[in-house]
């Protein structure tokens, strides 16, 4: 685009040049001319009064030394009846046109034309008509054109240059920005962009810089801030858990031991809730390690089974397609969470259903998990926006509690195992996948 | 029957594991002040610690690593619990027996016990 503005600019400010430089020329040639015809006149007065033509003729010829350009002229008397005439030697024929009597100059291709009257005695006594060969102007408009095309294609050539380099410099230091941009919004991982220079860009880079150290800023208080409430939480969490615990175990009358099992099982939630809040504290701040080992994830996935089983008293929990004994290399207690999460949510998100199944399947040095339901389901265009932390899917109804975390966890804990977590939803149920690499044979 | 100190600054979970304790038949001597840990084990003659990590004033991963390297004391097993379940990860760092977060379920924290003191 602004090379193009430029070569616009050039090509009219070289066109203005050579025309003004032409009209200029022109303007000389016309005045000289008319001095020439002026004196031409004055010297024919005493020709024309004394009727001698021979004379006449002879000082039109003293023209061609003058100047050889002038191709005709002639002296018509106050009647405009020819008086004298001279044509150059070799000169072609060239018809005077009507307009060139009236005007006292005209152009008509590459000549001139010049008329002036013969004043004696301030009365008009005839006219000097000079025919000028402007040969000199298509050498001029020649070389004109040549100069101005060879100074327009330099300053083009100079401009791409001078365009190119301040492009590639630009270019590079904006699509540096664009992908650090691009980082940012898909990794959330953030670096200073280095710039040193002094212009427009620098100072957006030094305004986004500036904006993104305070969003991490704000985003490491408020880490911070998670952490430190959810272990704050804990403690007196914890006392109102044993107490609660305790008084269950005296409490033998109802409804008070059911009032008690009913505020147990909200202080579960409350602590699991905690929980997910310090591990998305933790992935935020980078601070979610994983303590890898070798196991057997058959074992595992029938001990998760049990577990859930134990706490569901709606639904049945189905294992399928067993893929036998084999060994992965994971943090057993993190791939557990993922798989209880998974687990309580096919059951939380399929009410009024009786099973939730679970599968195991080799697939290359992978092993896949799904656990499937015949649930509410996860609509197309929200199956990647669920991953995301507090994301919850538009069509539950409130009586569905949660927060939005589990799935946030569970596809960063993967991810971290070098492996995948999606889901696949039809208009009924869904089943959720993960991979996960398994221990190379030897 | 089994003597079990137990160390925590909040004086409420100190009660609650105390009270646990004893319904449970152990003799329980708790104390909310880290700094009379010696005094307590020099004359209450424990036969567990239960330590809580974040103490004011002190980190219990230290004061176990401090236990186990004295002659007198470290053949005590130690447990550890605190809030903040990272912890677990440093036992075999200060030689502690094991690890309980906190919310903990009163059986898991008997059967733990149970497992040092038989």
């Amino acid at each position: 685009m602004q090379v193009f503005t430029s070569v616009l600019v050039l090509t009219i400010v070289f066109l203005v040049f050579v025309i003004t430089d032409i009209r200029s020329y022109k303007q000389r040639k016309v005045e000289s001319m008319e001095s020439l015809a002026q004196v031409v006149g004055t010297n024919c007065i005493s020709t024309l009064e004394f009727n001698d033509d021979d004379a006449a003729k002879q000082i039109l010829e003293e023209l061609h030394t003058v100047s050889p350009e002038i191709i005709q002229a002639e002296i018509t008397d106050k009647d405009g009846k020819l008086f004298a005439t001279y044509i150059k030697p070799g000169a072609a024929n060239f018809p005077v046109p009507a307009d060139a009597n009236e005007n006292k100059f005209t152009f008509t291709g590459n000549r001139l034309f010049v008329t002036s009257p013969i004043i004696s005695n301030n009365s008009t006594i005839g006219k000097v008509l000079l025919q000028v060969e402007l040969s000199e102007l298509q050498q001029i408009k020649q070389f004109k054109y040549e100069l101005a095309a060879l100074l327009f294609l330099f300053a083009l050539l100079f401009s791409f240059l001078i365009a190119f380099f301040i492009q590639g410099y630009i270019s590079k230091r904006l699509l540096r920005l664009v992908n650090t941009i691009k980082r940012v919004s898909k990794t959330g991982t953030y670096e200073p962009i280095a710039d040193d220079g002094k212009d427009e860009i620098s100072t957006l880079i030094a305004a986004f810089n500036k904006l993104m150290q305070q969003v991490q800023e704000s985003q490491k208080r408020k880490d911070e801030f998670i952490g430190i409430a959810s272990h704050e939480l804990k403690t007196p969490l914890t006392s109102i858990k044993g107490y609660m615990d305790l008084l269950k175990l005296k409490e033998d009358r109802q409804p008070n031991k059911q009032f008690l099992e009913k505020a147990l099982q909200n202080i579960k939630k409350l602590e699991s809730l905690i929980s997910d809040l310090l591990d998305v504290s933790k992935i935020q701040t980078g601070q979610l390690e994983l303590t890898i080992c070798e196991f057997d994830m058959d074992v595992l996935l029938d001990e998760t089974i049990a577990a859930v089983q134990m706490v569901s008293t709606t639904h049945q929990i189905i294992r399928e397609n067993k893929a036998k004994n084999e060994i992965v290399i994971a943090d057993r207690q993190r791939i557990e969470q993922v798989l209880v999460n998974l687990l309580s949510n096919a059951i939380k998100y399929s009410p009024g259903e009786k099973e939730v199944f679970v599968e195991s399947k080799k697939s290359g040095d992978e092993l896949i998990i799904k656990v499937s339901d015949s649930g509410i389901g996860v609509p197309k265009e929200e199956q990647t926006d669920i991953f995301e932390r507090f994301y919850r899917t538009k069509g539950i109804s409130t009586h569905i509690s949660g927060f939005g975390l589990g799935l946030y966890i569970c596809k960063d804990i993967i991810k971290r195992h070098q492996g995948k977590i999606w889901v696949e939803s039809q208009a009924k149920g869904s089943a959720f996948y993960f991979s996960l690499p398994l221990k190379k044979s030897e | 029957m089994n003597k079990i100190l137990v160390v925590d600054d909040d004086t409420d979970i100190l009660s609650l594991v105390e009270i646990v304790l004893t319904m449970n038949d152990f003799s329980v001597e708790a104390i909310s002040r880290w700094e009379k840990i010696d005094d307590s084990i020099e004359h209450f003659k424990p036969d567990l610690i239960l330590l809580d990590v974040s103490l004011a004033g002190a980190d219990g991963r230290d004061i176990c690593k401090s236990l186990k390297h004295t002659n007198e004391t470290q053949h005590l097993p130690v447990i550890l619990f605190s809030a903040n379940v990272e912890m677990g990860k440093y036992l075999q760092d200060c030689d502690a027996q094991a690890f309980i977060a906190k919310p903990f379920e009163l059986s898991h924290l008997l059967d733990t016990i149970k497992l040092y003191v038989n």
